[in-house]
């Protein structure tokens, strides 16, 4: 589940694995799966109607739009970089998409809306590589702008979109029994598994990732590399967007604000080390539907919507913790053992 | 002997340095001089009274943050800190009075400032990404006291905080100029101050030099916390109530505040008389815009585009004088 690049503690792993490095890669992949089914479990006990098809196809939903730009944050986090626009983000791109809706068939529509997606995302990668602006400060930046520009757009009010039931059913259908959105959610998963663990640029940007100085000298375009890791975070948001504007059908330029820290956590809970490097996709949709089973369960418990704030806030200090922790155990091992 | 040329090319090179060295602040002077001429909204007395007293809340929270990006920090828990604060304020002040509230608030900002700098030095949790955790934390403990209710102030005497004048000046506004002063002591003046540059551009060596760096960041966390309380006590007292969300955004402008005042966000560096002037051109551009006619919604994107542009332009003033990436 981890790819890491071929440094002097990797190369000692295959040599010999400290049982404390094997607890914490089984811990990674898996943690955060005992923690899903632990909430599933109790909150089926203690929360009734939270293990009935309607409330677990609505949750399977929530989190697969969450997932979607989740692996694209993760791609970004492997490459040490973040990007904080992708809440303005989904919410432009589900204004664009509502707009598009009418003057166009549905494919066209989601075709548009991601590659509008994919040009604010490589705006933010041309910014951060050419301009040399922090990715902290420049996907802030653009957080204000996209923000401002889909209420602008809308001029502050909300737009319907009725009558287009096909476009609903993004949303409501079903292939094999499995909800569409997380059907959607799966595909992309696999598209950024593969490209993160089995292609050259996924390697390249592991390595940036890093070690960028490295990278450099090493030869790669890193200023390439940044602008596709941003475009492909991009066009992720713009995919969320799109499933987002299906689900609720009525748009404004207010949708998504807090999306970029459930991202950012979601990405990290799957065991995505802040540190850069690695990347764990699987890890970050478990992490999804962990996010979502909570804020379900909360919601059926009748707890006011504040206290998911409570929640989602510890959550992410406890699994920072947990990071530096592994950080620094596996660190104390490596070093200990030459 | 030295030609004319090269004098000339001397004397220009001591104008682009004054220029570049003080560029915020000669902007904002030609934006306040040409907007005075075009619009006679924009220079009435109540109006420039009016942009002084907008820009004390960013203001007084950016000389915090001014500090901590000093010391090579972040802190984007100050919207819900704010709000914590503010709270906090209004649901003692009618039991306790205004000044130990005051107190007691600027107590709860250190207490929240020494929370961020422990979760970030002993937790070693990046500060960007520690104080979003914290900012969720802030903002439901307040939604949580006040049930997402809206808290009023009725109290008169601390009402006058937000809205009264001296001489005609905001009384925040000067509150705002006190904590630069204080600030610009601390940083210059003071053991741990000095420090804090040291911590900020190299922390491995200030490490390996004895200094007490965890300590270090904490106290500029406490700096931020006290600093952003007095920004919410002032803020309520404007609002004549408080609420959870009063703040909502705020780490954006502080930020923005501290990045176009030229505070390298390498750490190490900075400039409180920068951030000062940031927070009185931020409060500028937003007031021509209202003055305009311009929908609020271009704030934002006006905001955006500051920021991309004033850290894009330092970057690429840096490469051409052939310093090395920050």
């Amino acid at each position: 589940m981890q790819s890491t690049v071929t440094t002097d503690a990797a190369a000692s792993t295959v040599r010999k694995l400290p049982f404390v490095i094997r607890f914490f890669q089984f811990f990674e992949s898996l943690g955060v799966l005992a923690m899903l089914l632990i909430v599933i479990v109790v909150a089926s006990v203690i929360a009734p109607g939270f293990f009935t098809s309607t409330n677990l196809t609505n949750l399977v939903i929530t989190a697969a739009i969450t997932a979607v730009t989740g692996f694209g944050m993760t791609l970004a986090i492997a490459m040490k970089g973040f990007d904080l626009s992708v809440g303005s983000v989904e919410a432009l791109t589900a204004i664009i998409a509502s707009s598009l809706l009418p003057l166009v068939n549905i494919p066209l529509t989601i075709v548009g809306t991601l590659i509008a997606g994919l040009f604010i995302g490589v705006i933010n990668g041309l910014v951060i590589s050419k301009l040399r602006v922090p990715a902290f400060v420049a996907t802030l930046g653009m957080m204000g702008i996209a923000r401002g520009v889909a209420l602008i757009y809308t001029n502050g009010q909300s737009v319907l979109l009725v009558g287009y039931n096909d476009y609903a059913a993004l949303n409501t259908g079903k292939l094999l029994g499995i909800p569409v959105p997380f059907v959607i959610a799966l595909v992309t998963l696999a598209v950024f598994y593969v490209l993160l663990q089995q292609t050259p640029f996924g390697r390249h940007v592991c390595a940036v990732g890093g070690n960028e100085q490295a990278a450099i000298a090493s030869g790669l375009r890193v200023d390439t590399i940044t602008m596709a890791v941003f475009g492909l975070v991009g066009a992720t948001a713009a995919l969320s967007g799109v499933m987002l504007s299906s689900k609720l059908l009525i748009v404004d330029g207010t949708l998504g604000v807090g999306f970029e820290l459930q991202c950012i956590a979601i990405s990290v809970l799957g065991g995505t080390s802040l540190a850069g490097g690695s990347g764990n996709m699987p890890g970050t949709l478990v992490a999804a539907l962990l996010l979502a089973a909570i804020s379900s369960a909360l919601n059926i418990l009748n707890v006011e919507a504040f206290y998911q704030y409570l929640a989602l806030g510890l959550l992410l200090i406890f699994a920072l913790v947990l990071d530096t922790l592994r950080r620094s155990i596996i660190t104390g091992v490596m070093t200990r053992g030459r | 002997m030295e030609t004319a040329a090269q004098a000339g090319g001397r004397r220009a090179g001591a104008l682009a340095n004054i220029l570049g060295r003080y560029f915020i602040q000669w902007l904002l002077v030609l934006a306040v001089i040409v907007l005075g001429l075009l619009n006679q909204n924009f220079r009435q007395p109540a109006n420039l009274a009016n942009i002084l007293l907008q820009a004390s809340f960013a203001g007084i929270g950016a000389a915090g943050m001014t500090l901590l990006i000093i010391c090579g920090a972040f802190d984007l828990s100050v919207a819900g800190l704010l709000g914590l604060c503010g709270v906090a304020l209004a649901e003692v002040l009618p039991a306790a009075g205004v000044v130990p509230a005051i107190i007691a608030t600027l107590a709860l900002g250190a207490v929240l400032g020494v929370a961020n700098g422990l979760v970030v030095t002993k937790a070693r949790i990046p500060a960007f990404i520690a104080t979003l955790g914290m900012m969720n934390i802030y903002l439901a403990l307040a939604f949580i006291w006040t049930n997402a209710q809206v808290i009023p102030v009725l109290n008169k005497d601390f009402q006058g905080l937000g809205f009264g004048t001296l001489l005609g000046v905001p009384i925040a506004f000067l509150v705002m100029i006190v904590v630069y002063a204080v600030a610009y002591l601390v940083l210059n003046y003071t053991t741990y101050g000095r420090y804090i540059r040291a911590v900020g551009s190299n922390e491995i060596a200030s490490r390996v030099a004895g200094l007490p760096v965890d300590r270090v960041r904490v106290f500029a966390f406490v700096m931020v916390g006290v600093f952003t309380a007095l920004a919410g006590i002032l803020l309520t007292g404007m609002l004549s109530s408080a609420n959870a969300i009063m703040a909502t955004g705020f780490e954006l402008n502080v930020i923005a505040v501290v990045v176009v005042g030229g505070t390298s966000l390498a750490g190490g560096q900075g400039t409180l008389f920068g951030s000062f002037t940031g927070a009185l051109f931020f409060t500028v551009i937003n007031n021509s815009l209202n003055m305009f006619g311009v929908a609020a919604y271009w704030q934002y994107v006006a905001v955006g585009l500051i920021i991309i542009f004033a850290l894009g332009i330092e970057a690429l003033r840096r490469r051409f004088m052939g310093v090395g990436r920050g």
